[in-house]
């Protein structure tokens, strides 16, 4: 119902948008024939209506058609970048974690500490850094003047798992600092309320010992607004991080949904959102299983 | 310090990994193209080809790429850009004109090893015009295309088109295909063409061409190339130094000027044929009156332009041909002068301040810092220009729509004096969005475009071009430079005012 919803949605706004591709298509100079014949083959001399039963027919059963732009199968355009969208999108949020839940726990247990404040201050840089000019300064950095890394690129890692890791550092780096600082903030604030409820301080009055006060009943639930976080940042990533895959090279969904709005490649561009919301759907879902794998309440 | 923990084990770990790879240079198989231990060239350009139909397609980066797996029966001299014989190995005209015969070059086989003869050529140009393709337009003036024998190519025309070289040479885009490819290959991912390399393989992080050890003008000296799409400039030029790419055109502006005193890298430019320009709605008052263009035109300073969008790398123009080509036209009337300018705008009874639109668009961010700049020159005269930065295919729209005041944009590649002026300037012209009108310069382009005598051609191209300038139908700005840097100790790569790149002949060092 949702995804009807999303694709009636996505079909009108694309079309209310300014701009013919064809026109895009054929460059600069071409006549009306050829206009019309372009045109014709694409299926764009139909009317509205028919055009959108026409492409969610077929989509019902998984063809969401042609590219006007390169001639491809739409599925085979998204399929052929998916595993590196979702190479990068896990690997920035597993590095957002990383540096989020030790960072956010140590502050929130030693609030107004050096260490608290240090982390505040990096997770305000992190937020306000443009990803852009962090790409750009580590490819300087770590490409350039140190050589360590290639600038970017992209390999499966299947063909060469070695330059798949090292093609895969910076770009979660650049794409994982804001999640991360994100999620700092979050693990923080989370901590310190559950530290500060009634049945913390009830297990601390009843004498447990620090770490099971910590482990069971302060970090259990403070990791229910985590899980929500978490997957808004990985929903987010996943529906690509277009400065990031640009500056790196790395051939992901956001460059190929950009390029789509750019020649109003409309087959491809309602593909790729189709996706992004049935992203976002499934992990609306899979947060759902794990509240209720965390909190019995749930179960029940 | 346990805090800095994330940050010691990313730096620990960027170590591990560079120490993986033994040595202070990453090996990114640029070298061995997967194995076989040859020569592979590995060229950053910016963006991902669309598609490799070389009929179809009008994307650079396709053409980049197809430059070097296809042929046509002439092609630009990477000099001067005059047409030479390539698949053809001559040609004559009848005595009306009328009449093209075109004899082809002997031994030339496609990449599948059949060989090539005059039923190619027809079956290639009869596709482009038949299913009435992107570039039909260049056989308007085409009757017939007829294949006496297999070494014989005539086209027959309804008027002389002296041009008609240009017309089927001037890019890949007019490649011949073997007879029958469009149906028994998938020409958008595959290829069956008779150039220097054949097309491997094509993805999303690269395209891979190998060398054709039968291609007619030698085996290439390289074992293949690789493009890999380098969309930042810094990347490319972070890419090229270290040793990643061998070759790369998307230098950064800014840093043209350093590099070329830099060691680590060899840079060459050259003006383009490409050309920036300005141009005004005839349809929108003021903007209908020659006083009131001409007034622009005089306000603006061309070389400021030219520094703010290009850093430098390009030459200010008052005409659309650059210097050094055949068909310059040195006229340049306008001097920068506010003052001059504001009285032209008083004789055409304006008052000021005056406000107008200039469409720009994002896709060519330099010219949003061109119109800023432009900007800023009209403010003192009184005109108040609002720079609207839109997206492509919104500009194109509006552009076609005639909702405008004015806009900035570029002509790429242009060879034949015929495709600098005659659809821009020519009344009800395809490309004549301004709506400029002149019975006077119809009938010199009219008559230029038929004119066989190349003197005699460049004459009337002159005064109509002349005309074209003096009434700002374009108010011309530049023509920017070709720049491209590579590997020092490459060999045999030539620069080209076309844009079109071709390795056939490179040797890396």
């Amino acid at each position: 119902m949702v995804l009807i919803g999303v694709s009636l949605l996505v079909f009108s706004l694309i079309h209310l948008v300014k701009g013919d591709p064809v026109r895009l298509a054929l460059g600069t100079r071409f006549s009306q024939q050829t206009y019309e014949a372009l045109q014709h083959r694409n299926g764009l001399d139909q009317p509205l209506v028919q055009q959108y039963f026409t492409w969610a027919g077929r989509a019902l059963t998984g063809d969401l058609g042609v590219s006007f732009r390169s001639g491809d199968t739409v599925t085979s355009l998204i399929g052929e970048r998916l595993p590196a969208t979702l190479t990068l999108a896990f690997a920035a949020v597993l590095l957002a974690l990383l540096i989020a839940v030790p960072l956010g726990t140590i502050s929130a247990l030693r609030p107004r500490s050096f260490v608290d404040r240090f982390a505040t201050v990096i997770s305000q840089i992190g937020i306000s850094v443009p990803d852009f000019w962090l790409a750009i300064v580590l490819i300087l950095v770590f490409a350039g003047t140190l050589g360590w890394l290639p600038t970017g690129g992209y390999v499966p890692l299947t063909e060469d798992p070695l330059g798949w890791l090292q093609r895969l550092v910076l770009p979660a780096i650049a794409a994982g600092v804001v999640s991360g600082s994100v999620l700092t903030r979050f693990v923080r604030s989370s901590v310190l309320e559950a530290m500060g409820s009634d049945h913390v301080r009830t297990a601390q009055a009843k004498g447990l010992p620090g770490r099971q006060v910590f482990g069971w009943h302060v970090l259990r639930n403070a990791l229910l607004p985590l899980v929500t976080v978490t997957g808004v940042q990985l929903a987010y990533l996943l529906s690509g991080v277009v400065v990031v895959e640009i500056v790196f090279s790395w051939p992901g969904l956001g460059q190929l949904a950009l390029q789509a709005v750019r020649s109003r490649d409309y087959p491809v561009l309602q593909g790729a959102i189709l996706l992004f919301a049935l992203v976002f759907l499934v992990i609306n879902l899979v947060v759902d299983l794990l509240y209720s794998r965390i909190d019995p309440r749930i179960r029940r | 310090m346990r805090l800095s923990r994330p940050l010691i084990l990313a730096t620990a770990a960027a170590l591990a990994l560079s120490a993986c790879s033994g040595g202070d240079k990453v090996d990114t198989g640029g070298g061995g193209g997967g194995g076989g231990g040859g020569k592979v060239l590995v060229a950053a350009v910016s963006a991902q080809p669309d598609k490799f139909d070389p009929h179809t397609t009008s994307a650079y980066p396709s053409f980049q790429v197809l430059e070097n797996v296809y042929d046509t029966l002439v092609v630009p001299n990477p000099d001067d850009l005059t047409m030479e014989p390539s698949l053809a190995e001559s040609w004559k005209t009848s005595a009306d004109n009328l009449t093209w015969t075109f004899t082809l070059r002997d031994g030339v086989k496609f990449h599948d090893g059949s060989d090539f003869d005059s039923a190619d050529v027809a079956y290639s140009y009869n596709r482009i015009i038949k299913d009435k393709l992107a570039n039909s337009y260049r056989f308007a003036n085409v009757t017939s295309i007829e294949t006496p024998d297999p070494k014989t190519v005539v086209i027959n025309l309804t008027k002389p088109t002296p041009n008609l070289l240009a017309l089927i040479g001037a890019f890949k885009g007019m490649a011949i295909v073997s007879e029958g490819a469009a149906e028994k290959l998938d020409l958008n991912t595959k290829e069956n063409g008779t150039g220097p390399f054949t097309l491997e393989s094509s993805d999303s992080s690269k395209t891979v061409l190998k060398a054709f050890p039968d291609y007619w003008g030698g085996k290439p000296k390289i074992d293949g190339v690789e493009f890999r799409y380098i969309t930042e400039p810094a990347a490319a030029l972070t890419a090229l130094k270290a040793g990643e790419v061998n070759w790369t055109d998307n230098v950064p502006p800014q840093d043209i000027d350093s590099l070329k005193d830099d060691k680590e890298v060899d840079l060459e430019s050259t003006a383009s044929v490409d050309y920036w320009y300005m141009s005004m709605n005839f349809a929108r008052k003021p903007f209908d009156n020659p006083k009131v263009r001409q007034a622009i035109a005089t306000a603006v300073d061309r070389e400021a332009v030219t520094e703010a969008a290009k850093f430098g790398a390009a030459r200010a123009n008052e005409t659309a041909i650059p210097e050094g080509s055949f068909f310059y036209n040195d006229y340049a009337p306008f001097k920068p002068d506010a003052g001059k300018a504001k009285q032209l705008l008083q004789e055409a009874g304006v008052s000021t301040p005056l406000d107008m639109g200039l469409m720009v668009t994002d896709e060519f961010p330099e010219s949003v810092t061109a119109a800023q700049v432009i900007a800023s020159e009209l403010e003192p005269i009184g005109i108040n220009v609002k720079v609207e930065t839109l997206d492509f295919a919104t500009w194109l729209d509006r552009e076609a729509k005639g909702e405008f005041d004015a806009f900035m944009l570029s002509w790429l590649g242009n060879i034949d004096p015929a495709d600098f002026y005659e659809q821009q300037h020519i009344t009800g012209g395809s490309s004549n969005y301004q709506g400029y009108s002149n019975p006077k310069v119809d009938q010199l382009l009219t008559q230029a475009a038929t004119e066989v005598d190349q003197d005699k051609r460049k004459e009337l191209y002159d005064e109509a071009s002349t005309m074209i300038v003096d009434d700002v139908s374009y108010l011309y700005l530049y023509n920017p430079d070709v720049v491209q840097a590579w590997t020092p100790g490459l060999k045999g790569y030539k620069i080209r005012a076309d844009r079109a790149i071709n390795f056939e002949n490179v040797e890396l060092p």
